[in-house]
């Protein structure tokens, strides 16, 4: 059985070439036509991935995908003719794993949706790491802060997973993207930042102040040891 | 003359006009007191002149009438008849003259009148300074008194002296309000010309502020009103090519991935169908490009100087490496100089990427592919040359290559990536907003060499 995947597009025909498309790369395809819909399918099919359209009527892409978080950390794409930072910045706020821009080419689509899985699986690396007073275990998927466990997606334990590989060592956003993401050198750095503020919130007893996930300048991000 | 003041500033002309008005009225006003004043003090001295002389003339006649008239000491009479005055006295009796001073040089016209028998008066200058001579009949000869006018010259000099000073006063006084007048008339005129300079320099946003002055409002609120419409046409322009680039994604969407399930039964259709399939797979690709390149170049126009740049520093020798391995070209047209080894700019990535890609890809498509790719420094600057083996750009279209949808001459077209002329004239827009130039000329060994030149970050 393929993995499940839940087209949300209020364009009829974007809808059924990607489940055309998708069908020929073996996933199982759900589709929906607007937000509201989408929470319906979602709770009905539990599919494996999201692709969300931003733009939606009535509840538009960013309500939706807030929803979807606030219930389930499922991988979520968010599919967009905007490629203005705040409209990429916005969706990945909201919750989004990634972003994909129309109009794009579908092994494009199908290495995102790739890499994407690849995530959700365990690091390679899993020894547990003590970072003051935050706790990183790997191989149990568990992060605790302060000794209570902190609920995070697929995406933000990967990255808090890679910065935990080497503690107090620096990695670029470049790094951070190849090996969360699997993105080339050319991928959207942004998506490590808002991810960054993201797991913050998260992670660290004062966001504004970060103590654990560090930014250094011009160079990139580093946890402290 | 109209042509001269025409070229004159409204200020000047009119600090000029209220200047001259002011010194025209108050010399007129002046001129008037002057005569007002000098013909009353004039009359004045005059008529006490005449009395005095009627008084001195009344007791030399009775002294000549007298009974022993001979006996007379004429000159000690004439000295107490004129006691305590400044008048010089004269008589003339008889073909003889007494007198002193002043009184000898009474004009012959007028001894000759009043001894004539009629009384008369005249004013004259003796040795610079005016006298006023006032002869009366006596018995057998004439009585003149002979007054000095000096003190009344002095009076009236001061009085035309004071009165000048205060006409040029007033016209000075004049054109400096109306220079101060015209300034503050003047100030928004300047202002709105600069409000104009701004909004035709592109920043759309600028308006006058409002102002109390119900004159000054009108201008204000129409100059808002034409920025405000302006502002908005040039907005809707530029958002309508941006928003049919929007609307053109979904159904290209649509198209690559119908298309890519047509491409994976590629094989299971028939030889002309597969023909048919190759070209629209070229051309929805060809189009995919246009519509990201024509949204790109419509956000310069939206934004005036384009949308903010994603800074970071850019490693450019890694730059060039990762776009030629991703448009797979070999590796070995890449030169880079010893100097721009590992250099860095402050740049956007992905727009430099643009940059790059599109050059590279113009020289695949017209310039018979990529002979190098040469990256150097020269001082502050970093220098991005791509060098084609076609037969070049001809010298009348070296600038005419940058504009949209150009097409060039017979020798080939070019135009970027495309083939329908936004690639390059994208490339000028990204080169320009980040403080770089780009221009063409003939490469080294025959063909086109495409030349970036980009601000290097910090010292080498």
């Amino acid at each position: 059985m393929g993995e499940r995947v839940l087209v949300v597009d209020d364009d009829p025909g974007i809808r059924l070439s990607l489940r055309l498309a998708l069908e020929d790369q073996g996933y199982d395809v759900d589709d929906a036509g607007s937000g509201e819909q989408a929470l319906q399918a979602f709770a009905a099919q539990a599919p494996d991935v999201v692709l969300l359209d931003l733009m939606l009527p009535g509840m538009d892409g960013y309500e939706c995908c807030r929803r979807l978080r606030a219930v389930s950390e499922v991988p979520i794409v968010v599919v967009s003719a905007r490629t203005e930072t705040p409209d990429v910045v916005a969706g990945l706020e909201a919750g989004a794993d990634d972003y994909i821009t129309k109009p794009f080419a579908v092994p494009e689509l199908v290495a995102r949706l790739r890499a994407m899985r690849r995530r959700a699986r365990q690091p390679d690396h899993d020894d547990a790491v003590l970072a003051g007073d935050l706790e990183i275990r790997p191989a149990e998927g568990v992060v605790r802060l302060q000794g209570r466990e902190v609920s995070l997606t697929k995406t933000e334990f990967r990255l808090l997973c890679e910065l935990a590989a080497s503690p107090g060592r620096v990695l670029s956003r470049e790094q951070l993207l190849e090996r969360v993401w699997d993105y080339g050198w050319f991928g959207d750095a942004r998506i490590v930042d808002v991810h960054v503020r993201r797991l913050r919130t998260k992670v660290e007893p004062e966001p504004s102040e970060p103590r654990h996930v560090l930014t250094v300048r011009g160079l990139g991000y580093k946890l402290a040891t | 003359m109209g042509r001269g003041l025409r070229s004159t500033g409204l200020a000047t002309r009119l600090t000029l006009a209220l200047g001259a008005g002011a010194l025209l009225l108050s010399t007129v006003l002046a001129l008037v007191a002057y005569g007002l004043s000098r013909d009353a003090l004039v009359r004045g001295r005059e008529r006490v002149a005449v009395q005095q002389a009627a008084l001195g003339a009344g007791v030399v006649d009775n002294a000549l009438l007298g009974p022993q008239p001979a006996a007379l000491d004429l000159d000690a009479l004439l000295v107490g008849v004129t006691a305590g005055r400044e008048a010089a006295p004269l008589l003339v009796v008889e073909g003889r003259s007494f007198g002193t001073g002043l009184s000898a040089e009474v004009p012959p016209a007028l001894r000759r009148q009043v001894l004539e028998g009629s009384p008369a008066q005249q004013r004259y200058r003796v040795a610079g300074e005016a006298v006023l001579a006032v002869g009366v009949p006596v018995e057998g000869g004439a009585y003149f008194e002979v007054t000095g006018l000096g003190e009344l010259d002095r009076t009236l000099r001061v009085l035309s002296g004071t009165l000048t000073g205060a006409a040029v006063g007033t016209a000075v006084l004049g054109g400096l309000v109306g220079l101060s007048a015209s300034r503050r008339l003047v100030a928004p005129v300047r202002e709105a010309a600069a409000a104009a300079a701004a909004l035709a320099g592109g920043r759309l946003q600028t308006r006058l502020p409002p102002t109390e002055d119900p004159d000054l409002g009108v201008l204000a609120t129409s100059f808002n009103t034409m920025a405000d419409a302006l502002q908005g046409r040039l907005e809707r322009d530029a958002r309508f090519a941006a928003d049919v680039s929007h609307e053109l994604r979904s159904p290209l969407t649509t198209l690559g991935a119908a298309m890519s399930v047509m491409q994976s039964r590629r094989e299971q259709l028939p030889p002309r169908s597969q023909q048919a399939l190759d070209l629209l797979a070229t051309e929805v690709g060809r189009f995919g490009v246009l519509v990201e390149d024509l949204l790109a170049i419509s956000r310069y126009d939206d934004l005036g100087g384009g949308p903010p740049l994603d800074l970071e520093d850019i490693d450019l020798p890694e730059l060039l490496r990762h776009v030629l391995t991703g448009l797979a070209q070999p590796a070995t047209v890449l030169d880079v100089a010893p100097a721009a080894d590992g250099a860095t700019v402050v740049g956007d990535k992905r727009r430099l990427e643009r940059v790059v890609t599109n050059l590279v890809s113009n020289a695949v498509s017209h310039g018979g592919g990529v002979t190098r790719v040469g990256l150097d420094r020269h001082g502050e600057a970093l220098e991005v040359a791509v060098e084609d083996d076609g037969p070049g750009v001809e010298e009348a279209d070296r600038e005419r290559v940058f504009e949209r949808f150009h097409r060039g001459s017979a020798s080939g077209r070019r135009g970027g990536s495309t083939g329908v002329g936004l690639g390059l004239a994208l490339v000028r827009s990204h080169v320009a907003a980040h403080g770089g130039t780009v221009h063409v000329e003939p490469a080294p060994c025959g063909g086109a060499r495409f030349v970036v030149t980009l601000p290097a970050a910090g010292p080498s």
